[in-house]
């Protein structure tokens, strides 16, 4: 039975109604840095469960894939150890550097170590908002702000201009502190078979602290 | 004292309070929705496959609702609906407090970073704030058909 016109119950219905129809023509009409993607296969939605208890942070040491990223990342890796994450490497690597690789695909470095790779010229990934790329970034990082709606597309120019191989390393950044924008880059880059990934933990304000080459401008 | 609280000049404070608070908390939302997403993502509670969607529509349906208790049309049903988000915010901070995982709320926007205890903190003010917007909801409930009827200029 249909509630009628001017009941309380169908004008609770039309607000709803309202409002996915104009979520729908905003979302439509928004630019890709304003954008979400409607179904839950974003880049921006790991999965979720309640996080565990904090642990003290502690050396790396050889374990399961699963488990080494609980431990760098507890909040974001609620999945249970058994459930295989990793998928295939891009381009597949020597069964050595596999195993290398798969003991810590993904690590977070100092400020010092992030210096090392940059004059390497390892490649920066910037997970911040392209906003926030746009006032400072470090100098040559790419922008591919995770929670918008064309990292993808960023990434896949990325790719195609550095071509990194699954076990080279990369650099992923955000704002440091308690930000976990990079901590969801790097999930994605995992799950599309880098296994060298480079949290840089204090992120850009270290950078910056540090005096290290920025530069500005839109991506 | 019941005929107090359900004055009709209460009301209409009531409803323009509630109003104003959920279109300026509206705004900020429907301009980041990203943001939004990333706000909702923290508090660690929504499934993935609703986050983005939800990001999208929440912000709207606080819009719509401010503006029809600020016009006074469709009263009832905006009311409800605020009751109800306002209970779901509640229970998603006192969820997260419980458990000791501090997050922003939120509530208006980004806002600037702060350390954990500060959030704690001003998640506990957070829940009474919105325990006092609950008030004004049953306020607006209680004042029940003479609002409806037009009493105080509204239906």
């Amino acid at each position: 039975m249909l509630p009628s016109l001017g009941s309380t119950p169908f004008r609770v219905l039309a607000l709803t109604g309202m409002a996915g129809v104009a979520a729908l023509l905003s979302n439509s009409l928004a630019s890709p840095a304003r954008r979400l993607t409607w179904t839950g296969s974003g880049p921006s939605l790991p999965s979720f469960t309640p996080p565990p208890e904090r642990p003290p942070q502690a050396a790396p040491t050889p374990q399961p894939p699963a488990l080494q990223k609980r431990k760098a990342d507890p909040p974001l890796t609620p999945a249970p150890p058994a459930r295989p994450r990793l998928t295939a490497p891009v381009h597949p690597a020597p069964p050595e550097a596999q195993r290398r690789m798969a003991s810590s695909p993904i690590r977070e470095i100092s400020g010092q170590e992030a210096w090392k790779a940059f004059q390497s010229g390892t490649p920066f990934l910037d997970a911040r908002r392209s906003s926030e790329f746009a006032e400072g970034h470090v100098a040559r990082a790419w922008c591919t702000p995770v929670w918008e709606s064309d990292v993808d597309d960023r990434l896949i120019a990325f790719k195609a201009a550095r071509r990194p191989g699954s076990e080279d390393p990369i650099v992923i950044y955000c704002g440091g502190g308690d930000c976990r924008d990079s901590h969801l880059l790097a999930e994605k880059l995992l799950n599309e078979g880098y296994f060298h990934l480079l949290i840089y933990r204090d992120g850009f304000p270290d950078w910056m602290a540090q005096g290290h080459p920025v530069e500005k401008g839109q991506p | 004292m019941r005929t107090w609280l359900v004055h009709p000049k209460v009301t209409l404070a009531a409803r323009v309070v509630q109003g104003l608070v959920f279109i300026a908390a509206a705004l900020p939302k429907l301009a980041d929705p990203p943001g939004f997403a990333k706000a909702i993502w923290a508090y660690q509670l929504v499934p993935a496959a609703a986050l983005n969607p939800l990001a999208l529509v929440l912000p709207w349906l606080e819009l719509l609702c401010g503006l029809a208790l600020l016009a006074g049309r469709w009263v009832r049903p905006a009311v409800l609906w605020v009751g109800t988000l306002l209970l779901t915010f509640i229970l998603a901070l006192a969820i997260n407090l419980a458990r000791r995982h501090p997050v922003d709320c939120g509530c208006f926007g980004s806002a600037a970073p702060k350390t954990e205890a500060q959030r704690l903190a001003d998640m506990r003010w957070v829940i009474l704030r919105d325990l006092g917007l609950l008030l004004l909801v049953a306020q607006v409930l209680a004042a029940g058909r003479p609002i409806d009827a037009g009493t105080v200029g509204v239906r």
